[in-house]
This record gives C-alpha cells, sequence and structure tokens, in this order.
C-alpha cells in the first residue's frame, strides 16, 4: 500500500511534504563528451564530480497488492559517507500540461548497517546496480549523466557488465509541493540541451 | 560526545517521584554542578501490522523509534537484540508513509525529561520518566566527555557516578560488553536508554503512579 496520496498542501502532519520533479533521457556512448562539454558551460562553476554509487532496491511486501518500495545507495568512492535511503511514491496524475514527472520523495541519511536494519524490518533486497557517472548542477537543478552496470555476482561490486550502450540524463529538483514553476525552469534548460539530450517526461507505468 | 552510563535511580523511601528528583539536583548543586538547560529523550514503539506477518511467517517483532534532545537532527532506530540505526529526522516522514505496515503503539511512547548539569569533563542529567500523564521513575545518565573508549575510563566514570549517588551507583552498563577497546557511539547511549525504558514498561503501574 502506497501512502495516501500527496496533494498541493506542502504541509501535513506538521512535516513539509517534498517533490521531485524529474526529466529524463539518454545518449549513445560516442555523444557523451559533447553532452558534458556543454552541461560544463551551461551549468553551474564547480569542479567537475564524477560518482559511483551503489544502489539496492528492497521491497516489503504485504498483503496489499503493490509492495512498499526503498532505494539504498552508497558511494564507492567517498569513503565515509553516509548512506542514503529514499523512498519515491507514486507519480502525481494531474496536470497534463505539468512538463516533468511529479512525485512524492523522502530523503533519509543513514548509518552504515542500513541493509541489516531494513532485512530486520522485513525487507528483501529485489535488485540492485552500480551507476557510474557525472554530476552538474544549476541553481536547484541536478543534472546526472551516468551509465547503469549489471553486478554480475549479488554483492560484489568489482565485478560488473554495463548494461547498455549509452548514458542515462536526468534532471531532477526535489521541492516542496506545491511550486509547479519547477517544472517551467526545467523545461527551459531541457530546451538549451537539444538536440544533444532530449529530456523528457516518462512515465514509468508505460514502459511496464 | 562521550562514554555515557545510563541508569535507574529507585525513587528514595517514603518519597514522591518530583522529591528524589529534587533531592538529587541539590546533591549535584552541593558538588557545584551548574545547570545547563534541559534534556529529552523519548520512545516510541512500533509494531509489524498483521497484515505482512502472513508472507513473512515471522513473529511480529518490536521497533523502537527513539529521539535525543542532545542530537537534534538524528533519529534512532532499534530492535531489541538486533542493529540501531542511525538516521536524519526524516525518518519519522518515512514511517508515517510506512503506517501501512508498521504501527505505532500511542499508549506505550515513553519519554524522560529534565535538567542537564555540567560538572567540568562530566555531564549529567536527571530526567523523570514518563508515560502518559504518570511518572513511572527516574533515569540518570552520566558522560565522561573527553574519553570515547568505555575502558578507558569506567573507573572514573563510576568514582564520579558514586559521589552523588552513593549506594545507587550501577554496574558496568551491558553495552560496553565485550568490546572493550570500541569506540563509544551514541547509538550506545540509545540502547542503554531502550533498555532502562522496558524495564520501566514492565513494571507493574502501581504505586509509583502519579506526580504526587
Amino acid at each position: 500500500m502506497e501512502a495516501p496520496p500527496v496533494t498541493m498542501m506542502p504541509v501535513t502532519g506538521g512535516t513539509i511534504n517534498m517533490m521531485e520533479y524529474l526529466l529524463q533521457g539518454s545518449v549513445l556512448d560516442h555523444s557523451l563528451e559533447s553532452l558534458i562539454h556543454r552541461l560544463r558551460g551551461l551549468c553551474d562553476n564547480m569542479e567537475p564530480e564524477t560518482f559511483v554509487d551503489h544502489e539496492m532496491v528492497f521491497l516489503l511486501k504485504g498483503q496489499q497488492a503493490s509492495p512498499f518500495v526503498l532505494r539504498a545507495r552508497r558511494s564507492l568512492d567517498r569513503a565515509g559517507a553516509p548512506w542514503h535511503l529514499r523512498y519515491l511514491g507514486q507519480p502525481e496524475m494531474g496536470d497534463k500540461n505539468r512538463h516533468a514527472l511529479v512525485r512524492n520523495c523522502v530523503d533519509i541519511a543513514t548509518s552504515e548497517n542500513l541493509t541489516d536494519f531494513l532485512m530486520e524490518m522485513g525487507f528483501r533486497m529485489d535488485h540492485e546496480f552500480v551507476a557510474r557517472g557525472h554530476l552538474f548542477r544549476k541553481g536547484i537543478m541536478k543534472i546526472v549523466v551516468y551509465k547503469i552496470f549489471r553486478i554480475l555476482v549479488p554483492g560484489n561490486t568489482d565485478n560488473t557488465e554495463a548494461l547498455s550502450l549509452s548514458y542515462l540524463v536526468e534532471l531532477s529538483v526535489v521541492a516542496p509541493a506545491g511550486q509547479d514553476m519547477v517544472s517551467d525552469d526545467m523545461r527551459n534548460f531541457a530546451e538549451q540541451l537539444k538536440p544533444l539530450v532530449h529530456l523528457e517526461k516518462i512515465d514509468p507505468k508505460r514502459l511496464m | 560526545m562521550g562514554v555515557t552510563c545510563v541508569s535507574q535511580m529507585p525513587v528514595a523511601e517514603g518519597k514522591s517521584v518530583q522529591q528524589t528528583v529534587e533531592l538529587l539536583t541539590r546533591e549535584l548543586e552541593m558538588l557545584g554542578a551548574e545547570k545547563q538547560g534541559t534534556f529529552c529523550v523519548d520512545d516510541e514503539t512500533y509494531h509489524t501490522a498483521a497484515s505482512t506477518l502472513g508472507s513473512q511467517g515471522q513473529a511480529g517483532k518490536l521497533m523502537y523509534v527513539m529521539h535525543n534532545s542532545e542530537y537534534p537532527l538524528s533519529c534512532f532506530a532499534l530492535f531489541e537484540n538486533g542493529p540501531c540505526l542511525v538516521a536524519d529526522t526524516n525518518f519519522d516522514v518515512l514511517m508515517v508513509k510506512l503506517k501501512g505496515f508498521f504501527q505505532s503503539a500511542k499508549a506505550s511512547k515513553i519519554e524522560t525529561r529534565g535538567t542537564r548539569y555540567q560538572y567540568y569533563d562530566f555531564l549529567v542529567k536527571v530526567g523523570t520518566v514518563t508515560m502518559g500523564p504518570s511518572a513511572r521513575g527516574i533515569s540518570v545518565e552520566g558522560e565522561y566527555g573527553p574519553s570515547v573508549v568505555a575502558s578507558d575510563c569506567w573507573s572514573l566514570l563510576l568514582e564520579f557516578l558514586q559521589s552523588f549517588l552513593g549506594s545507587n551507583t550501577p554496574g558496568a552498563p551491558t553495552v560496553f560488553g565485550n568490546r572493550h577497546d570500541a569506540v563509544y557511539s551514541p547509538a550506545d547511549t540509545m540502547l542503554q536508554y531502550m533498555g532502562l525504558f522496558n524495564k520501566i514498561r514492565r513494571q507493574q503501574q502501581g504505586p509509583v503512579a502519579g506526580i504526587r
């Protein structure tokens, strides 16, 4: 059972509901350099940042039809960074004019024993992967260009193979609920990346 | 954050909870400790909802979600005899989302509130443990700031506790256990509080109830 749908009200029960606004696209490997070059020019001036993350997706099955999904992510190249636990709700079906995919999101930083704790709660790991790529920022927008690697032996993050010959590009913003002008800013930024990459709102349900 | 010992102070003969707390705080003030604000440690119990039990084939587990005013941006989640997760306060928001799978046992929410006293390198917190409207006991927490290795400073901490607790001084906490040279962490303090709260929960609801 997913949590009750989050409405336009940003505050429920004393906590602010944060929403993730998302646009996705992809580029073939050989176009990566030009995209990175364009992003370096458009985005905030900072040291080029790369990352290698290991993400595990956990499911909690109850009597309800759909299991509860939690994503646990840890950095493989930054020692001492906290683990990141993320809950993503169902995409808000609303305004067809809204330019980005909007879903409720809860981000929690945790200690390293997260996987043991989740197992104790009853969660079971559904799948895992390694993401390796580049990170850019423009104001509150985050642009990530990364490649997904399949883990061949469960738990062994050294032995991986690329899932495809392309890089996934994601433009996202995490903002309080009700701030729809954010998706306009995102669309304007996405326009600047054309024709290198076409970022669009992709409904996950239509892919399944 | 240093090595900490959490213990329960029995209520003095013929006195109420509040009076015993006052006796203790007076002892501390005579020792020369300075009052430094207040503290609060709370604990809420969650149990696995009946709907998830069938598919897992395991007995319902109790999960404790605790907060400590000493670490205001953190949330501690523990299972008895299980791992202790240290997370940020968004974990509470997640528990709201998990309402269908984990139900909060509102009646068993327990907390301890009181004053913080600083005495040189030591920090002492004397709190009244309450469950709902009734006072159920007294918690005493003693911390030796400079050290994070229990085996290095336990005897010093014990001696300090004896100076105001007298015969009510506790033995070495079980969290110090076998890991003599391990680095002490806030999660160990929360484990001690969980143990204390569980002991108080199991004590009969009788004579100690009610703040007189």
